[in-house]
């Protein structure tokens, strides 16, 4: 597993020199930024079960067959299961946006998903659907964007306009679970 | 690799928790010296070769060590001050118990090469080298520990 730190040094190893001012820019950017990565980090763990139930929520709201009998989502165990499934994503997420890189998504959630979804059985489909809603939610959270109650507790950073780059990188580790599973 | 953000990530995987507000403490904690950890590493990189063309220098004058090792004595010094330099930026020992320590003394040896030269050399680095010249306090700091950490590997 690597970090923003760790990528730059195999990166460096590989050419045999040393790290020098070039290479240090985005990792003192990563530094700089740690208040907001954390904040972000937060909106998303303080808010798993929201962003998972209802990215869940709306998958079978657009396709209401998946809770009838013969759905998917029938019965309430595998329901359940798909809930879990989304917490899990949120949670290698935030393992990935805390570390500032996505090897740890890729390594131990990513790979071999898709082959694990099409044994099960699961639609991967409707999966990517939910991973869609789940990324749109947590941008809205991160960046204060969403309606109704406040669900940012920016407790370094202050405000969740100042985490726009953080959530877009969040974003691009939603993305890579959109791409696994296509 | 071990550093401290993958250190709480690797604990809180294995317990199949959220990252905890410990855990972003830890990980703050670590971010607070990392200004001087990577002053320290953009210092080193830059006088990487005079550091070790120096400290080999002053270990090969004297005599006492075949001067046909010099060379591969210099491209050690070298690699094992690149790994202060990765461990620097990482904020951890990880690239050198990796890559530099694990192993390394056996290869040493067995090239007939004497690890009490490459201890002289780090330590000349440590304590003659005035490195307040190239780099603040702090930075000094961070790079002397893992110089410590290294002789006593070497040891």
């Amino acid at each position: 597993m690597l970090d923003a730190f760790s990528r730059k040094v195999v990166i460096a190893d590989a050419k045999g020199s040393a790290i020098g001012s070039e290479d240090l820019a985005d990792i003192r950017k990563y530094v700089a930024d740690a208040n907001k990565r954390i904040d972000a980090t937060l909106a998303i763990t303080q808010n798993v079960s929201c962003i998972a139930s209802d990215a869940i929520a709306g998958m079978v709201c657009e396709n209401t067959g998946l809770t009838q009998p013969g759905g998917h989502c029938y019965p309430t165990r595998r329901m359940a299961a798909c809930l879990r499934d989304g917490e899990i994503i949120l949670r290698y997420v935030s393992y990935a946006l805390l570390a500032g890189d996505a090897s740890v998504l890729e390594d131990r959630c990513l790979n071999g998903l898709k082959e694990t979804y099409l044994a099960l059985g699961v639609p991967t489909s409707n999966a990517i659907r939910a991973v869609e809603i789940m990324k749109v939610a947590t941008v809205a959270i991160m960046t204060e964007t969403n309606t109704g109650r406040k669900m940012f507790n920016g407790i370094n950073s202050g405000s969740g306009a100042q985490c726009q780059d953080i959530a877009a990188e969040a974003a691009s580790y939603f993305d890579l679970v959109i791409e696994a599973l296509s | 690799m071990k550093s401290a953000v993958t250190t709480v990530v690797s604990a809180a995987d294995a317990a199949g928790r959220f990252p905890s507000m410990s855990d972003f403490e830890s990980v703050k904690g670590s971010f607070d010296r990392a200004k001087a950890r990577l002053e320290a590493a953009e210092k080193l990189a830059s006088c990487l070769d005079k550091f070790t063309n120096l400290a080999v220098d002053a270990v090969y004058q004297n005599g006492s060590y075949e001067q046909a090792n010099k060379d591969k004595c210099v491209r050690d010094i070298h690699h094992y001050l690149r790994l202060i330099n990765y461990c620097l930026v990482t904020g951890g020992t990880g690239p050198l118990d990796e890559w530099g320590i694990s192993g390394m003394r056996e290869i040493i040896r067995i090239q007939l090469l004497p690890t009490t030269a490459y201890i002289e050399a780090f330590i000349f680095i440590r304590d003659e080298i005035k490195l307040n010249d190239v780099m603040s306090q702090q930075a000094e700091t961070e790079f002397k520990g893992l110089l410590d950490y290294l002789i006593n590997a070497l040891a």
